[in-house]
């Protein structure tokens, strides 16, 4: 058995956080939230270093790798809180398959969101194609946006009206939209891994610090376990992320038990992070001047994005039930 | 990254399922509940380590045979898999005879190892004390020595597996109260059958009854018996519970039922709920079975690791920690859509396999290190958090006994 990951991962997680920690972070995601500033490090940025179009096949002008690949990128990402999300690009990747404007999507000429049905748009916010479903078919083209009030504008959700020029990509959209959701749930999951271990790291460090009582108060087992139990949460988290995303690669048929599990305990844990973030800072913890709540306002948002928690739960116990008749 | 057995892993796994399909009849089948013929448990080890299935990962000399802890792993995986039941000295093999091996004389080494692999004695582990559970170096046996050099023990122990069964048990005693509570320990191997031994079932909150107190009035243990020096038992102890953390680490295999076992369970129990209670009854069960996947793949990850030959840190904690929730959990949601026979000891048709598993699995939290303990070592080994500051340092044990009575 050799679940883990690879030394060319490893290196491969080291390039993206040596990027992305230069070029996002939550003092940016914090401008963006200030100032209504774009989002770092942007989709040029992105398209150019080559980290979100690592599913691409290299015909097409990608990095033609894994989506274990892009999960071990996202995990980065998520850390620094960057966007566009890389769910944005692992979506596109597969619903543009074979089609002509994938290239397009690897050099960054297309600003691309995907769209499902009536639900807020991840990364709308700077899209000018728009991909959605309608019947069999995939379509994409232009569509207007409307910025709403966010919560995380990291996210750019909005809402988008899609144009009349809509053209059809491809005519499989039943396995082609679901197999795409299930990466972008892999990938999603990746990146509120690393979000909820960046939480920690920044909870216990805070914890090993502040003086209560004339002791550190990580000390205090009440302080001290709730960090535990997310540490505990976040491990596991990244089993389930890496199992998913092997399953993405290697084992489709174990794929839907696993995005939807993997989506499920993202959507926990990062919730789980970010408030005790918050608690284990007291005081701090809830001003607008602490970063905590820029972790918190990703944990509640991302637990809605590609079907809300409760819809993964409920989807897990179907597949379980079936699964085990 | 694959789940695959490497090519020697294959062949070993291959060989022990050959050796558990060719004994299949005579090594008996898991039951619900009521305690195995301890004859027959005996018999049943006896015959798998003939075929050279038991103490894989103890070296050879004494009577293992000097594998790898992944060999051992697929002989748990290959035994679970055929529900063959456990082997009646677990906690010889696990925490008793490692102590054994460490800090024994070659006289012990040769007495007790092979016999106890065989289950032709089996051990217990005498450590914790009403007084001393956590905290198990507060313990308050005592061994005093006597004038021919051998000691004589009084006191008490208790929740003590297999105690009324076993023929030795390994035994942490006080020997000097004047120091501090760490120091003053010895540890001895004891004859169960030993005059003043005296063995006291205690029933769980179950029904079962696995543990027992056990009472030492005046007991002589020869010095022979002692477990390395005078003074030296806390170190001799760790030895013990270092082994007992990996052999109860994670590994990726189930406490409790298993989430399918609950899964088909509560499929064959939907039907007869409202709509409402459905959806409900689902989001329980998608928690409780994320969190057993969950759990299964961060065992997996640890498997890896030690098939790769490297040993498991204190992050293997976390696996008995989360083990524990879901199996609870799952334990729990099955019980549950019982409907109203949930609030029966057994349902109409005299089934209670899930009441027993739901009374059984609190103790399990307990047991084997708290959740508490656990998350000790978890926030200040891994994460790097401060300990709490001990009320009881830099004092002797006695002191600290006025202190605690004061």
């Amino acid at each position: 058995m050799n679940f883990d990951l690879d030394d060319e991962q490893r290196d491969l997680a080291a390039a993206a956080r040596d990027f992305l920690s230069d070029v996002a972070s939550p003092g940016a995601a914090r401008t963006a939230l200030d100032d209504g500033a774009d989002v770092a490090p942007g989709r040029a940025a992105l398209a150019k270093s080559g980290f979100a179009t690592i599913t691409v096949p290299e015909e097409a002008g990608g990095g033609g790798g894994s989506v274990l690949d892009l999960a071990v990128v996202a995990e980065q990402a998520g850390r620094v809180l960057a966007g566009p999300s890389l769910v944005t690009y692992a979506r596109a990747a597969v619903l543009l398959a074979g089609d002509a404007r994938l290239a397009a999507l690897a050099d960054g000429s297309l600003a691309v969101a995907v769209v499902d049905g009536s639900a807020p748009v991840l990364d709308a916010v700077g899209a000018d194609t728009f991909l959605a479903r309608r019947g069999d078919d995939v379509l994409v083209g232009g569509g207007t946006v409307t910025r709403r009030e966010p919560i995380d504008p990291t996210r750019g959700l909005g809402d988008v009206a899609l144009g009349d020029d809509l053209t059809v990509v491809a005519g499989d959209a039943a396995l082609r939209w679901q197999h795409a959701e299930r990466v972008g749930r892999v990938v999603l999951a990746a990146e509120g891994l690393g979000t909820a271990s960046r939480a920690l790291e920044i909870g216990v460090e805070y914890a090993q610090q502040r003086q209560a009582f004339g002791r550190a108060i990580g000390s205090y087992q009440a302080v001290k376990h709730a960090l535990v139990d997310v540490y505990v949460q976040v491990e596991q988290l990244r089993s389930l992320v890496w199992w998913a995303a092997w399953a993405a690669d290697q084992a489709p048929e174990e794929l839907p038990l696993a995005a939807a599990a993997a989506k499920a305990a993202a959507a926990t844990a990062l919730e789980q992070a970010a408030e005790t973030l918050i608690q284990v800072h007291g005081g701090i913890g809830f001003t607008w001047e602490h970063d905590a709540h820029l972790f918190w306002r990703r944990a509640k948002v991302d637990r809605l994005l590609l079907g809300d928690d409760v819809a993964a739960y409920d989807e897990v116990a179907r597949l379980a039930m079936a699964g085990a008749r | 990254m694959d789940f695959d057995d490497t090519p020697d892993e294959a062949a070993w796994r291959s060989e022990v399922r050959s050796f558990i399909e060719e004994h299949r009849d005579r090594l008996g089948r898991r039951s619900n509940g009521r305690e195995p013929d301890q004859a027959v448990a005996r018999e049943r080890q006896a015959l798998l380590y003939d075929g050279g299935l038991v103490g894989i990962t103890w070296p050879v000399e004494a009577g293992g045979r000097g594998g790898t802890p992944m060999q051992q792993a697929i002989v748990d995986q290959e035994l679970a898999r055929a529900e063959v039941p456990g082997l009646i000295n677990l906690i010889g093999i696990g925490m008793c005879g490692p102590t054994v091996i460490h800090h024994g004389s070659d006289d012990q080494r040769a007495r007790y190892l092979r016999r106890l692999l065989r289950a032709e004695d089996v051990w217990c582990q005498l450590f914790s004390e009403p007084a001393s559970g956590s905290d198990l170096a507060a313990l308050r046996t005592r061994a005093v020595r006597t004038e021919d050099g051998s000691w004589r023990v009084s006191g008490q122990k208790v929740w003590t597996t297999l105690a009324h069964v076993a023929d030795y048990g390994i035994l942490l005693t006080r020997t000097d109260p004047d120091v501090a509570k760490h120091r003053g320990l010895t540890m001895f191997v004891v004859d169960m059958k030993a005059p003043g031994v005296t063995v006291r079932p205690l029933r769980q909150m179950s029904g079962g009854a696995d543990f027992n107190e056990v009472f030492f009035d005046d007991v002589v243990i020869p010095d022979e018996e002692r477990l390395g020096e005078v003074g030296d038992g806390w170190r001799v102890a760790l030895t013990t519970l270092m082994s007992e953390r990996l052999s109860l680490g994670g590994g990726g295999t189930d406490i409790g039922a298993g989430p399918d076992a609950v899964a088909a369970h509560v499929a064959a129990h939907l039907d007869g709920l409202d709509e409402g209670r459905q959806s409900l009854v689902r989001q329980e069960l998608g928690r409780a079975y994320v969190a057993s996947l969950a759990n299964r793949y961060t065992g997996y990850r640890l498997l890896s690791k030690i098939s790769k030959g490297e040993m498991p840190g204190p992050e293997a904690s976390a696996g008995k920690l989360s083990g524990t929730k879901v199996a609870r959990d799952l334990a729990d949601l099955a019980v549950r859509v019982l409907g109203d026979e949930a609030a029966y000891g057994a349902t109409a048709d005299g089934a209670h396999g899930w009441q027993d598993l739901q009374a059984g699995l609190p103790g399990m939290a307990i047991a084997g290190g708290t959740n508490e303990v656990l998350r000790n070592i978890i926030g200040e080994r891994v994460l790097g958090l401060p300990a709490e500051p001990r009320a009881d340092k830099g004092i002797t044990f006695a002191e600290s006994l006025k202190g605690s009575l004061a």
